[in-house]
């Protein structure tokens, strides 16, 4: 088994190195290697996964004396079959959609290395091997998305993504420095292991060792994962090619959750960074929902999308739900991946015919007409609020009895209560002429959704997080006084409860007639549309740091 | 050696305003192989006398050394013209040797880091005399395309500017993290900055010279055989830095 370990990121170095040797004798058909490879490799990642659930122990394997080890464990084979299963796919869509490309046997070079950088990145077993492909896959990137090396702009776009990067690698490159300096090692479990011995051990400044790397490791992991200030280049990398992209959205936006839970037995033993980690995710959340609302370009959209699900993801980590973090990336990975890859045939098939069947949900969405008669508002706005809670408190107690001592598990089910609400109150506004019908259709695929989600999200945390124990750490790590935590949980309950009969009222009170906005829904408008101006501003930064570097040269005469 | 000793060490191992000599020096050095010379043992002489100097370097020193590493990284930003761009990233570069110096990082690994710094600029040198040769300037945002016009040259010319910017795994990764570890927090900081410096001046390089709509001119382009040799000779640094300068940690 130890040897299919040390094969799986092996194969695409192999495979980009032949892809480039042969290159000039083969033509176009020296993308099979590079699928053949790729389909090894799937291979290679779901033995190690059925290895893995059998059973097989976790192990540690170094080529070097300090560095260069991988490590055999749940969550490396799970990201490794994702990682592969995603670049496989991709692999396979460039080899039609990159045809008639110039560079394509570098095209396929790139994502051979770039596979091989992160499968490397999940596996490694020690902070040295893990800051290379962290490093290298921000290089890797930086070219593929410029892989026309004709255009500008994809090259300026790219350069975006890569200076983010680039900041994200340094809290990286800081927190591998404070913990060697503590604990004189660059293994990851031996690293591990000393905290989990000595959780108070402190470093510089007399600061707590775990609370340093805590913050710094999260630093890193809202620059990969495009968290707010630090998302402005995931939105405008779509220059590159589309297969880039797909693979951009699919694995490679989702590292910042990965690292998370990487360094999760460091984040158990934190009292704060959990929850900066937490308000961060809403933020951005927050933010990338709204921006994606309101952007006109569907590209962007999408980008932003991808935002708010990041935001989501690390918001799950703050609450210390690290297992189901893994699940939702993998779960957005693969329906973004899906999206990116299916675009440009639907554009195809949509300019013959929209395919688009005229029922009820497309008479509401798309020809936006909502219906004449409503069901009576009051009862409407007590299904939605009470089925939501009631369908996600029956299914998550079916797994976890002790839920309510978890408070991460409480604000994700708000969440949850909140999106099944969303759902249930556009049926208010529908034209259906069986709404009693088109109600329970949503409530029962919520509660196939829900269970599903229950269920897996269960499976995941005691495949990941085996150590009950450590599980309840890294809830508790997470968690803030009690009295507070309801205090809280009460005010947004009865904000939201507020918000919704509102909404239902005010639905009901104008009966479908459009009343024009004010001038600071206007103005808000206009902000969110010009993307809260931080494009503005950062731009102005670069171009003011250009400009004194110049003016230093010129005062020092260029010497 | 006294501290004035270690001071006039500075022309160096820069520390401005002494670096301006070696920027002036490369200036006037017109031969592409000489320039090369220069890089790869400018920072040796430095080491040399270092190596004499039996006391603890002052701290204050590695301050100095570190404001002059920043100095340059950010007056690098703003560079266009690849043979000064050399020069300035060699400067900052060698600026923080002073760090491991100063926390006692023994003279054959600092000759390994110095090296590790200058072999990849060596090669960029002679990559901007082909450039001088062609264009009449190795000027970045005057021309571009070089990437559909040459693209042998530009793959080479890519590595070398990334090798040279400290990314893994060539030797100057290696020393930089070395150089990170020894120092104490804020220089570490510091440091981190001053790298991110560098690979934003890279890719303002790169894209000035490698991008843009151009033909393909392949009469132009690297021959095979150089293109080789260069091939061989990343190659082996990347080898180096992982077995030398990477062993080291």
């Amino acid at each position: 088994m130890d040897q299919l370990v040390v094969l799986l990121p092996t194969l695409p170095l192999v495979s980009a190195l032949l892809t480039h040797l042969l290159s000039g004798a083969l033509g176009r058909s020296v993308s099979r290697i590079s699928v053949a490879g790729g389909t090894a490799s799937f291979l290679i990642a779901a033995i190690l996964l059925g290895s893995v659930l059998s059973g097989d122990d976790v192990s540690h394997l170094a080529a070097g004396d300090s560095w260069g080890s991988l490590l055999f464990d749940p969550l490396s084979v799970l990201m490794g079959l994702l990682i592969a299963g995603i670049s496989l796919l991709v692999r396979i869509y460039s080899v039609r959609y990159m045809a008639e490309e110039i560079g394509y046997a570098r095209f396929f070079v790139l994502l051979d290395l770039m596979t091989a950088a992160l499968l490397i990145m999940v596996a490694a077993g020690d902070l040295l091997t893990l800051l290379i492909s962290w490093h290298l896959i921000g290089v890797l990137l930086y070219f593929l998305l410029g892989h026309d090396t004709r255009s500008t702009s994809a090259y300026r776009y790219g350069f975006w993504t890569f200076i983010t990067y680039r900041f994200g690698d340094l809290p990286l490159v800081l927190a591998a420095a404070v913990l060697f300096h503590t604990f004189h090692t660059w293994s990851l479990p031996e690293i591990f292991a000393a905290l989990a011995a000595n959780p108070d051990t402190t470093t510089f400044y007399d600061l707590p060792v775990s609370e340093v790397v805590g913050a710094l490791i999260a630093m890193s992991a809202f620059a990969r994962s495009a968290q707010f200030l630090l998302h402005t280049w995931l939105p405008y990398t779509m220059d590159g090619p589309t297969p880039v992209s797909a693979l951009m959205h699919a694995g490679i936006v989702n590292a910042g959750g990965f690292l998370i839970n990487r360094f999760a037995p460091v984040f158990a033993h934190t009292d704060d960074v959990l929850h900066w980690v937490f308000i961060v995710g809403v933020f951005t959340a927050v933010i990338g929902s709204v921006l994606m609302l309101s952007q006109h370009d569907i590209k962007k959209s999408l980008g932003y999308s991808t935002m708010g699900q990041m935001g989501f993801m690390i918001m799950e980590c703050g609450v210390g739900a690290f297992s189901l973090a893994i699940f939702h990336l993998i779960a957005h990975g693969l329906f973004k991946g899906t999206l990116f890859l299916s675009a440009g045939g639907i554009i195809g098939e949509a300019r013959d015919d929209d395919g688009v069947p005229k029922d009820d949900l497309y008479t509401f969405i798309v020809e936006r007409q909502p219906a004449r008669n409503r069901q009576p508002w009051l009862l409407m706005a007590a299904i939605t609020l009470t089925i939501p809670v009631l369908v996600l408190l029956l299914s998550h107690l079916l797994v976890a009895p002790n839920l309510f001592q978890k408070q991460g598990a409480i604000i994700l089910l708000f969440f949850g209560w909140v999106t099944g609400a969303q759902l249930l109150f556009a049926t208010y506004n529908m034209r259906s002429e069986n709404p009693w019908r088109l109600v329970a259709l949503i409530v029962f695929s919520f509660i196939v959704v829900v269970i599903g989600y229950t269920l897996i999200s269960h499976a995941f945390d005691v495949f990941l997080y085996p150590d009950p124990e450590f599980g309840t750490k890294l809830y508790q790590a997470a968690g803030i006084d009690f009295s507070w935590f309801v205090i809280l949980v009460a005010f947004a309950s009865a904000v939201i409860v507020l918000g919704w009969l509102r909404a239902y009222y005010t639905e009901r009170s104008q009966n479908g007639r459009w009343r024009t906005p004010g001038h600071w829904w206007r103005n808000f408008y206009a902000l969110v549309w010009r993307e809260f101006h931080i494009l503005d501003i950062y731009t102005g930064l670069t171009r003011g740091v250009l400009a004194a570097s110049a003016r230093v040269n010129v005062w020092l005469r260029w010497g | 050696m006294t501290d004035l000793g270690l001071v006039l060490i500075g022309l160096f191992l820069p520390l401005f305003p002494f670096s301006m000599a070696f920027n002036a020096v490369l200036e006037r050095v017109s031969h592409p192989l000489l320039r090369s010379a220069l890089l790869l043992a400018w920072p040796q002489v430095g080491l040399w006398a270092l190596s004499a100097h039996a006391a603890a370097i002052p701290s204050w020193l590695a301050l100095w050394a570190l404001a002059t590493a920043l100095l340059y990284a950010f007056r690098l930003l703003a560079m266009r013209e690849m043979g000064r761009w050399s020069g300035f990233l060699a400067t900052s570069a060698w600026a923080v040797l002073w760090l491991p110096a100063c926390a006692g990082v023994e003279t054959s690994q600092l000759w390994n880091f110095a090296a590790a710094f200058s072999v990849p600029l060596a090669l960029l040198t002679l990559l901007a005399s082909v450039l001088e040769n062609q264009f009449g300037a190795a000027y970045t945002g005057l021309y571009g395309g070089l990437a559909r016009r040459t693209p042998r040259f530009s793959g080479v010319l890519v590595i070398s500017v990334l090798a040279a910017t400290a990314t893994p795994v060539f030797p100057a990764y290696f020393a930089m993290l070395h150089s990170v570890i020894v120092s104490q927090p804020i220089p570490a900081a510091v440091l981190t900055g001053i790298w991110l410096m560098w690979s934003w001046a890279a890719a303002r390089l790169l894209q000035g010279l490698i991008v843009g709509p151009a033909e393909p001119s392949p009469e132009h382009d690297l021959p095979i055989v150089t293109t080789w040799g260069y091939a061989v000779g990343l190659a082996g640094l990347a080898v180096a830095g992982v077995f030398l300068t990477g062993g080291s940690l």
